[in-house]
């Protein structure tokens, strides 16, 4: 069998890129320790329901579903794609259904002892669905009728996602999908004139929430709105009776609670940080115990391995983005370069909104880290997606 | 670069993509960089600020010691059962769980019942600790909230000065209340309760930084300040240095752990020249002398100037200050009649009536008097052209002792006048009256009253001579000066500075400083009059006390007391006489002077009658001191106090 296959079409995988997102991986389920060894809900559970141990659990039956997918050549798992996409819909559906009310919003169902987050789900049968619809001639590409076809792929699960609400999943889907349409020839200028007009649409509407009177103001949820107001450093109180000032001046100082110390996190790591399991910002509860484990990881890893850990982390990334940038490019098919950009964008766009928001870059958005946050939907969807790489890579001469 | 190389030339996307992506990591970096290396500082700081709390913890003030080491002033363990608040969340949590109604609730609800599940929690813990050591406890809900809400990370205090047998209940408890713990705290006691009161002081409640000390702390913990006395003037020697430990407190202001940064230092004892049997036999003295005796005993060493005895009556517990004065304490205290605050020796002045005539009798015969010539009294005199002064001693012919002894007015005024204004007020100044003594207890020293040349009335007549004659009039003066003036009588015309610190000794023998040791001796100016003036005037004066005098009651057989009483009249503003001060100016033993007693005391009935008796107690007591001296192995006249000695408590 060697003897048939010669040396250049001989599958190989992407060595680079595994151990990158073994890596990350075991760097997650080390941090996930460290984040919750001093949380009292976790520390009165046995060993075995430790967040730490089933994120490695998590990443190994990711790992295998990755390793299976690899086995099928993803032109065969793509005609699957109309499926996932429906598929994730019926799930994102089923939220409203079944879903789980957690801080007044609906994202997980629970099956049996585990939670499944279907908007996780959702940007993979996504990325399927436009890499699959997307794979047609440029001149068809080149018709509106095809655009706007496309955008309605992406407003579907876009809309419902927003509707849980879960705006930092929803927004996601934006740079993934428009990425994706313009990575596979739709005239750039449609894009832009998009881009153009939503960028008009939200600064109208960052106006309106931010400044016009309440009757005229677009309805956000309260908390969205004070999360706003918080990254752009407005004055909550500002128009608020003096009775009610004293009031939302707590109030603001609490919202702007997680980034202050998630940033005092990152800053007080210095060069090469406390060590592991040293950080006082955790261990003193000032980090918020909820969100440590998992949005705010990356300022568990910052504090407690300093600036060194920070760029050893985003260079592992920049392995996995790269390697998939390749994979994208060294595709002989329309369908394996868009599932390949799909991937990268995916995760660029998640490590660089998480990772900004520690340092006070980007808005909080409860967008998690992929493969190092905390959380099974979020760790399978990610390697999933890696694998999904690493299939495009093994198969890109088979055409 | 690597991954543009294997790009395509013709593939503009991927290109595009690439910049992007190497755009946002070089960003994060940047971002990164700029967060955790340059202006990591800033969030070490703001790390530093929200987590750590700095306590400030006195230091063991030093004590106060009398002559031989008997502490006056003194600390004791003080044992307290502490509630650590770090301990509890879990049981405020389940509380809250049990009580929480069902209803939604507003912020407002929430909170004001979440802090009650907080107290009930404390309060039960109180009430069984309560139950445990046998003594109700009880904690308010307005001072838990306040130490909840200010200082959480420090303990509760629960228990205050818990008795050996409380402290037994509670170590044998086989299950003692999470967060409850025992600890020890040095706590200021007078152990003599009321004796030297004045000297001594007392303190308020301050936990103020001191002078030339860290200012800026989170808490504090119980401090005392010397309001009074010798732990005020003192205050600075007593109070040592404090020390400093951090808490490092979690986000809801809970205790994780803590170091001490600095060590408190303790401070150092202040040794009195006071000798603490002289000083009760004083104080009894004074308190038997009448009901709510109001008086001053001072005992000086007239060779050296040492204090040996300061006593003002009534006098107050200083211990009554600790932790807090009640309010009933304060108000008796603050009595206008008896003014126990008032330290009598010093901090008033008195008109000192016939025992001023030893000053008198100093200028007359300076100025040439002969003591063995007789002179008529008639029993009355009239000076100027006012009405006559009336004389006790009855009418007939008085040679200089005899006038002494029996106070003549007649006698004095005559040869006062004779002797002229100007001689007394000097030997007055000479014995620096109307000056401040010297004595370290700033605030409480008052100078008395002296004409000064200048500075005298309008106009000076015969009158007023005539009154200063007698001790009366425009003249004050405190019974330390008085007990000044007798120790220069008896010494021979040195005018001593009082000395009431003999020397300060750090606590710690091992500290290496040596003790501040005070002059003795220091001699402030000499009376300049003949040996024979004097030994005329200690001759009136033994034979006041042995022969028929008004001083009989102080003679002691076989000890030869000398002295002069004195009845002043206190005369309300219309110059009617509302009140008498009796005075006793004493020295003894007479062949070979040692000691100078002054006893005053307002309202009494006459100088020889009310303070001789009191002299007399405090004689006794010199005697037996010098009866132990002599009885000592000549090496050891004078030992060394030991300061580890465990004193007798006072009586009663």
């Amino acid at each position: 069998m060697i003897g048939a296959i010669d040396q250049e079409s001989r599958p190989r995988l992407d060595w680079p890129q595994i151990i990158a997102v073994v890596a990350l991986l075991v760097i997650g389920a080390a941090f996930i320790h460290s984040a919750t060894a001093s949380n009292e809900i976790f520390t009165n559970r046995p060993w075995f329901r430790q967040p730490s141990l089933w994120h490695l659990i998590y990443g190994a039956i990711g790992l295998v579903i990755a390793g299976c997918l690899c086995w099928i050549d993803y032109r065969q798992i793509a005609r699957w794609a109309i499926v996932a996409y429906w598929g994730s819909i019926l799930l994102l559906l089923a939220v409203f259904v079944f879903g789980k009310e957690v801080y007044g919003a609906k994202r997980w169902i629970g099956i049996g002892p585990a939670q499944v987050q279907p908007s996780e789900f959702a940007k993979i049968g996504f990325i399927f669905m436009m890499a699959h619809y997307l794979s047609r001639p440029l001149e068809e590409l080149r018709q509106p009728s095809i655009f706007w076809r496309a955008l309605g792929l992406m407003a579907l699960p876009f809309l419902l996602i927003l509707k849980e609400p879960d705006l930092g999943s929803a927004l996601l889907l934006l740079p993934v999908g428009l990425g994706m349409l313009w990575a596979a020839g739709t005239p750039p200028r449609w894009i832009l004139r998009l881009v153009g007009a939503g960028a008009l649409v939200v600064s109208l509407l960052l106006v309106d929430v931010l400044f016009a009177p309440p009757q005229w103001q677009f309805k956000l949820k309260d908390y969205q709105r004070r999360r706003l107001m918080v990254y752009f450093g407005i004055d909550f109180a500002a128009n608020a009776p003096s009775s009610e000032r004293a009031r939302l001046h707590r109030e603001q100082r609490a919202h702007s609670y997680n980034v202050e110390q998630a940033l005092i996190s990152v800053g007080s790591g210095g060069w090469f940080g406390k060590g592991w399991n040293q950080g006082q910002q955790i261990t003193l509860g000032y980090l918020p115990r909820a969100v440590s484990h998992n949005d705010f990881i990356f300022s568990v890893i910052a504090e407690e391995k300093g600036f060194l850990g920070s760029v050893i982390v985003v260079s592992l990334y920049s392995v996995v983005l790269f390697t998939g940038i390749r994979t994208a490019a060294q595709s002989r098919d329309r369908l394996g370069r868009l599932l390949a950009v799909g991937v990268v964008i995916l995760f660029f766009s998640q490590v660089f909104i998480n990772i900004g928001m520690n340092i006070r870059i980007m808005p909080v958005t409860g967008v998690p880290l992929p493969l190092l946050s905390s959380g099974g939907s979020s760790v399978l969807c990610s390697l999933i997606a890696a694998g999904l790489l690493q299939n495009i890579h093994l198969y890109r001469r088979n055409y | 670069m690597l991954i543009f190389d294997q790009l395509r030339k013709d593939d503009p996307q991927l290109r595009a993509l690439t910049a992007l992506v190497l755009a946002g990591v070089l960003t994060l970096l940047a971002g990164l960089w700029y967060v955790q290396v340059i202006s990591s500082k800033r969030f070490v700081d703001n790390q530093r600020a929200q987590a750590y709390r700095t306590v400030r913890i006195p230091a063991a003030r030093g004590k106060i010691l009398d002559r031989n080491g008997h502490p006056f002033a003194d600390n004791y363990p003080n044992y307290r059962i502490n509630l650590y608040l770090e301990e509890l969340p879990r049981l405020f949590k389940d509380e809250w769980r049990r009580t929480k109604p069902a209803r939604a609730l507003l912020r407002e609800e929430r909170l004001a019942l979440e802090s009650m599940a907080r107290f009930t929690v404390v309060s039960n813990l109180s009430t069984q600790l309560g139950q445990v050591v046998g003594q109700p406890i009880a904690v308010s809900l307005a001072e838990f909230s306040e130490h909840y809400n200010s200082q959480p990370a420090l303990p509760l205090t629960l228990a205050n000065q818990l008795n050996a047998v409380q402290i037994a209940r509670f170590q044998e408890q086989p299950v003692i209340p999470p967060g409850l713990d025992l600890d020890v705290q040095p706590m200021r006691s007078y152990l003599y309760g009321t004796t030297a009161a004045h000297i001594l002081g007392y303190l308020r409640r301050d936990n103020q930084s001191r002078e030339g000390e860290e200012a800026d702390y989170d808490f504090r913990l119980p401090d005392y300040r010397g309001k009074v006395g010798i732990e005020h003037a003192f205050d600075s020697t007593l109070c040592g240095r404090a020390g400093m430990k951090s808490v490092l407190v979690n986000n809801l202001g809970y205790r994780q752990s803590e170091s001490t940064w600095v060590e408190s230092e303790p401070g150092t004892n202040v040794v009195l020249t006071i000798d603490l049997a002289i000083q009760r036999a004083a104080e009894r003295g004074l308190q038997a002398a009448l009901n709510e005796t109001r008086g001053a005993v001072v005992v000086m060493d007239c060779r050296d100037g040492d204090i040996l005895a300061m006593a003002s009556a009534p006098s107050f517990d200083p211990n009554r200050f600790i932790p807090r004065i009640s309010r009933e304490d304060w108000e008796a205290l603050s009595d206008p009649k008896l003014r126990p605050q008032i330290n009598r020796a010093i901090q008033e002045h008195y008109a000192p009536g016939s025992i001023f005539k030893i000053i008198t009798a100093m200028a007359c015969l300076e100025s040439g008097l002969d003591p063995d010539r007789s002179q008529y009294n008639p029993g009355f005199i009239h000076v100027g052209r006012r009405r006559p002064i009336h004389d006790l001693a009855p009418p007939g012919d008085y040679d200089f002792k005899k006038a002494f002894i029996f106070s003549s007015n007649t006698y004095f005024i005559s040869n006062g006048l004779n002797a002229g204004v100007d001689r007394i007020l000097e030997i007055s100044r000479r014995l620096h009256l109307g000056e401040l003594a010297g004595i370290p207890l700033p605030g409480q020293e008052k100078p008395g009253i002296l004409p000064k040349p200048g500075e005298a009335p309008i106009a000076w007549h015969d009158g007023d001579t005539a009154n200063l004659c007698i001790g009366q009039g425009y003249l004050s003066v405190t019974p330390l000066q008085m007990t000044v003036m007798t120790a220069a009588i008896a010494n021979g015309g040195a005018v001593l500075w009082p000395r009431l610190i003999d020397r300060l000794v750090p606590q710690d023998p091992l500290h290496g400083s040596q003790p501040l040791v005070f002059k003795k001796a220091q001699v402030r100016d000499r009376l300049n009059v003949s040996k024979r003036t004097l030994e005329l005037i200690q001759e009136a004066m033994r034979a006041d006390v042995e022969e028929r005098g008004t001083g009989k009651a102080a003679h002691i057989p076989g000890y030869t007391v000398s002295g002069k009483t004195g009845t002043a009249q206190v005369t309300d503003p219309s110059g009617k006489v509302v009140d008498h001060t009796v005075w006793f100016a004493s020295f003894a033993p007479y062949e070979d002077p040692k000691y100078a007693v002054v006893v005053m005391v307002e309202s009494g009935a006459s100088g020889g009658g009310t303070c001789a008796p009191i002299a007399r107690q405090v004689f006794e007591a010199l005697r037996q001191r010098d009866a132990a001296t002599a009885a000592r192995p000549a090496g050891l006249a004078k030992p060394a106090p030991t300061f580890t000695s465990t004193p007798t408590p006072a009586e009663g």
